[in-house]
């Protein structure tokens, strides 16, 4: 530690800190413009000079100037304010002073400093800069006249986002931030620059002209999308969310968002939105009163009670907070006598509700996300954890870059991940992921490389012996992975002093299941490597939710029918009536047909969404939902961090939340009192789920808090499945893309701007065989169905395996795949 | 940075295998940016941009940083030039010696401005600072050869004879 003085005042601060830092913890602001507390010091704006006595009264950077022992700092001198008026005339000589009509006026600490520093004449007079605007793109406003050249923008699009869309170009006066060649601007629209822009020279440009920053009422949340949690502060005014503001004091990803998060918010306010509820008349879903619609579904559902509950189920999206996702189970538990619910089609949740719950005993990640800049090595499981998760993905990105953590993936696909510094990639045959594990432990144990707590762990015995089928000779042509290679990542795992395993799971990933879930918890539990800081098992939960729906047991518990069950039952008659909130499993699920046979099927359909999704179509009877902006509540995300939402704005048309839906049928089922709010649904939960004992809605407060874990571990032996090859054959993988999540983000904006529409991805070598090139329209054949899709030819796809995002409506990829990790396909013109 | 193996990035015109070449002679050397891009320059006379994708694949570095370097210095150039570069000076000495005279008859001869290339690619003008033989001013340089006290008459035969030279290297 270090002691100085900054303007009369003691501080000690570590040694490691500015003086930029060291004014922040005595409580003393420097003005900056270049700095960032997430990026690298750059020190190009001279914004923050301050005085050393030291240092004869010379101007320094508090900025970039470490600290040292006896140090005595002024920052605020006669000679400083000249210094720092003179940075900004200089500013505004160039600035273009169009504040009236520039979306950043009041966020701009530009005008917020000539504000303060009174800079009301320039002594210097120059012409303006004449750079073209961009006005084309859909997302980002450029206007590079405005820049003051504070390369934060080029910073993190490098630094974390690892992108590297911007760069200096030209040189002296003709200097500008640009793109290669200067062309427009086509990157992942995290949006990432945008927020930390200090002017208005990136603005996003769905906002722009939507409202003064002023007059936005500011309200808290957490992003709706993945199972990151991301924290975030919507825009408001006038009843509709219009932006969401960037605060780097949020979260632990300081503010930073991604597509989806920072401009996939348009789906609140969307004009698709259902305004009433609908009751199938004749055929035709017709406008109805919230009265007819609740009395007829509490009659049917009455009706499926009292016939004993086995004819009724439940399909629930993991996009609810917990208290919605607690009453959905109540209903059908105490007010139905039903165990037939589920969510994620069940396959999406396996890893954690099977595969996690017998090898850990728990149902949760045995690892939170500050272990991921916490180890030493990170195994990524598939490079789409990036397109999965891409806040996670900035996290790798530092920890790699700034920590040097080493990083080994295990992919069917190369990806962005893969370009990392120090990355080292083992694409291997797609669905191979298990028997490649288990090729992992299976080297650990022959090669001694075990902790000594392994052979005290249940189940030792009998994984030794599973194993010795699994030697990399024997699986290397099967994996299509050298054996030697297979031996050096199990040797860089074992010998690693700590190290973590991410692994994403979502509809998109029918391979991510309870087998592979478990050989990976095998892998840990064989080198001790979890239970400690910077060790353990990531699972990269799919949907906002998807930890909560998890540890609230919202799947059959009790010998009821599981997704897949519930469609069997709906094709053949058992179940007759069918409640599916939030899911969409006409687009989501596997084997569209059957699906749509299942739900044409079902005597009594009754949904409860924001859209009238594809499913909803076939209801008959559609309560409207509310989105995250108009309800209050928790989720549960990556790494069991359970935070709030707040409501934001008024219920959108006539809408509900889910839980007010839920709460009055509960009510009516059971027979028993209404829950008087979500506060009292939410002292239930702690009073009934373990995990969340102790807890109150009110004290989770802003940051949230991050539930315990204890694991009961064991060996559970896992079983690769064989993947029949059929020669000839393109293996078609499905996923995430970047741009979207689940299916929701295709109401929003921003995602639907970059990424409109379905697409099937081919590597080089099989686009030349095929004489596909991008753009072309393909048809994608496979034994359960063909698909036109759009080709995208790049290098992330090795030959003979093809990728398609599962996310689009139209053209959904469940028309094809039927729920296999991989699915045959041969592709034409 | 992990280094990737040669990959061929199909375009119309370019061939790749110049620029394959160049990376794969730099490979290995830290800091290697540099250098493939001045042996980039040397074997297309240009610096394509499809050799910048190439290079950003290869190097594994972002395109857009590449851009940033290659208009940062002005060695570089990312237009295609043309076999004669005509060079006036119109530092001090030339300009007082009637250096704007010479340029604006090159100007009107050629059809072309500063830093342009005529279509057929015979001819890219500049205009340069002191050349270090203001006693010589005005002056001009045609390539590697230095054409002394220019005038608008010496103009037109330097384009003359320029002009009937082979293309052919
Ligand atoms: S939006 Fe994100 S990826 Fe695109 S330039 Fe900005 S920071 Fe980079
Ligand atoms: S565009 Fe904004 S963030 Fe980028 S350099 Fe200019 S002022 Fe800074
Ligand atoms: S989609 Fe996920 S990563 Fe993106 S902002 Fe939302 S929570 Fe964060
Ligand atoms: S903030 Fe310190 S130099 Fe810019
Ligand atoms: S000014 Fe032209 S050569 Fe010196």
């Amino acid at each position: 530690m270090v002691n100085l003085t900054i303007d009369d005042t003691q501080v000690t601060v570590p040694k490691d800190a500015t003086i930029f830092d060291a004014a922040k913890a005595a409580g003393i602001r420097i003005p900056i413009l270049c700095h960032d507390k997430k990026l690298q010091p750059f020190g190009g704006c001279r914004m923050c000079l301050v005085e050393v006595e030291q240092m004869k009264g010379r101007q320094i950077p508090a900025c970039t100037t470490p600290v040292t022992e006896g140090m005595i700092v002024r920052t605020t001198t006669d000679e400083i304010v000249k210094a720092r008026k003179l940075v900004l005339e200089l500013l505004l000589l160039k600035h273009p002073i169009d504040c009236p009509v520039c979306d950043a006026a009041g966020d701009c600490d530009l005008q917020n400093l000539t504000y303060e520093y009174k800079v009301n004449l320039n002594r210097f007079q120059d012409e303006k800069f004449q750079h073209q605007i961009d006005y084309e793109n859909p997302l980002i406003e450029r206007d590079m006249n405005r820049c003051i050249h504070c390369g934060k923008c080029a910073r993190i699009c490098d630094e974390i986002v690892s992108y590297g869309a911007y760069t200096f170009m030209n040189r002296g006066i003709e200097a500008k931030i640009g793109t290669e060649f200067d062309g427009p601007l086509n990157c992942e629209f995290c949006g990432s620059c945008v927020s930390v822009c200090p002017v208005g020279a990136l603005i996003s440009r769905p906002f722009k002209f939507k409202a003064r920053w002023w007059a936005l009422n500011k309200v808290k949340s957490v992003c709706s999308y993945c199972g990151t949690g991301c924290q975030l502060t919507l825009g408001v005014k006038d009843g509709k969310v219009l932006t969401t503001i960037y605060d780097e004091n949020q979260g632990f990803h300081n503010g930073q968002l991604c597509t989806r998060g920072r401009f996939g918010y348009q789906f609140v306010n969307s004009d698709k939105r259902l305004a009433t509820p609908l009751i199938r008349k004749n055929g035709v879903l017709q406008q109805a009163s919230w009265d007819e619609a609740l009395t007829l579904v509490a009659a049917k559902l009455a009706e499926a009670k009292n016939a004993g509950g086995k004819a009724v189920a439940g399909l629930v999206t993991a996009r609810l907070t917990n208290e919605e996702l607690f009453l959905f189970k109540k209903l059908f538990k105490d007010g139905l006598g039903s165990d037939n619910i589920d969510h994620s089609a069940g396959y999406a949740h396996a890893a954690l509700t099977a595969g996690a719950m017998e090898s850990f005993g728990t149902v949760a990640s045995p690892a939170a996300i500050s272990d991921i800049q916490a180890s030493d090595l990170l195994l990524v499981v598939k490079t789409d954890a990036y397109e999965t998760h891409p806040v996670l993905g900035f996290e790798i990105n530092l920890g790699v870059k700034r920590k040097e953590i080493d990083l080994r993936i295990i992919s069917d696909k190369r990806g962005k991940l893969a370009k990392l510094p120090k990355a080292v990639t083992y694409v291997h045959k797609p669905g191979q992921e298990v028997a490649l594990v288990n090729a992992l432990a299976q080297v650990i144990l022959a090669e001694n490389l075990q902790d000594a707590t392994a052979t005290g762990i249940e189940g030792f015995e009998a994984l030794k012996q599973q194993l010795a089928d699994y030697a990399p000779e024997n699986v290397a042509a099967t994996c299509g992975l050298d054996a030697d290679a297979i031996k050096n990542l199990a040797r860089d795992y074992a010998k690693a002093a700590k190290a973590l395993i991410i692994l994403p799971l979502g509809l998109g990933y029918p391979g991510h299941g309870k087998a592979l879930a478990q050989a990976i918890a095998n892998l840990t539990l064989l080198t001790g490597k979890v239970g400690k800081e910077g060790c353990g098992v990531l699972y990269l939960g799919e949907k906002n939710n998807s930890q909560g729906a998890a540890d609230l047991g919202v799947y059959p518990t009790a010998g009821g029918a599981d997704a897949d069950a519930i469609m069997t039952g709906c094709l053949n008659g058992s179940i007759k009536t069918l409640i599916v909130a939030g899911e969409n499993p006409v687009v989501s699920y596997p084997d569209r047909k059957r699906v749509e046979a299942a739900l044409d099927k079902v005597e009594f359909l009754v949904v409860q969404d924001l859209f009238l999704t594809e499913t909803a179509a076939k209801a008959h009877v559609v309560l409207p939902a509310c989105s995250f902006a108009e309800k209050g509540g928790t989720y549960t995300s990556v790494g069991r961090a359970v935070q709030r939402i707040n409501q934001a704005i008024k219920p959108v048309g006539e809408a509900r939340s889910d839980f007010a839906i839920l709460n009055g049928l509960v009510a009516s089922l059971t027979g028993s009192a209404p829950y008087a709010d979500v506060a009292a649904v939410f002292a239930e939960i702690a009073a009934t789920v373990p995990a969340y004992a102790g807890l109150s809605l009110a004290e989770l407060g802003d940051t949230g808090a991050i539930l315990p874990v204890t694991i009961k571990p064991r060996f559970v032996p896992a079983g690769a499945a064989v993947i029949p090859v059929e020669s000839g054959k393109l293996a078609l993988v499905t996923g995430s893309a970047l741009y979207h999540c689940g299916t929701m983000s295709r109401f929003g904006e921003g995602p639907m701007h970059v990424c409109p529409e379905g697409y099937v991805e081919l590597g080089r070598d099989d686009a030349r065989a095929l004489s596909v090139k991008e753009g072309d329209t393909v048809v994608v054949k496979s034994a359960s169905g063909e698909l036109k899709l759009k080709a995208k030819v790049g290098t992330r796809m090795p030959q003979g395996v093809v990728f398609a995002p599962y996310h689009f409506g139209e053209a959904s990829v469940n028309s094809i795949a039927a729920g296999a990790a991989v699915t045959w396909v041969s592709i034409s013109k | 940075m992990s280094n990737a193996p040669a990959e061929e990035i199909p375009t119309a015109d370019i061939d790749l295998a110049l620029a394959n070449h160049v990376i794969d002679k730099y490979l290995t050397l830290p800091g290697n940016l540099m250098p493939v891009l001045q042996g980039i320059q040397e074997e297309y006379g240009y610096v394509p941009k499809p050799t910048i994708d190439l290079v950003a694949e290869r190097l594994n570095i972002y395109p857009s940083q590449i851009y940033g370097v290659l208009t940062f210095y002005a060695q570089f150039h990312l237009k295609p030039r043309g076999k004669f570069i005509i060079r006036v000076c119109v530092g001090t000495a030339c300009h007082v010696q009637g250096a704007p005279r010479i340029v604006e008859t090159f100007f009107d001869k050629l059809g072309i401005g500063h830093a342009e290339t005529t279509p057929d690619l015979r001819f890219t003008f500049e205009k340069v600072a002191c050349l270090g033989a203001c006693g010589m001013a005005p002056l001009a340089m045609v390539n590697d050869s230095t054409y002394g006290s220019m005038t608008v008459q010496k103009v037109g035969e330097i384009i003359a004879d320029y002009s009937q030279r082979p293309m052919k290297k």
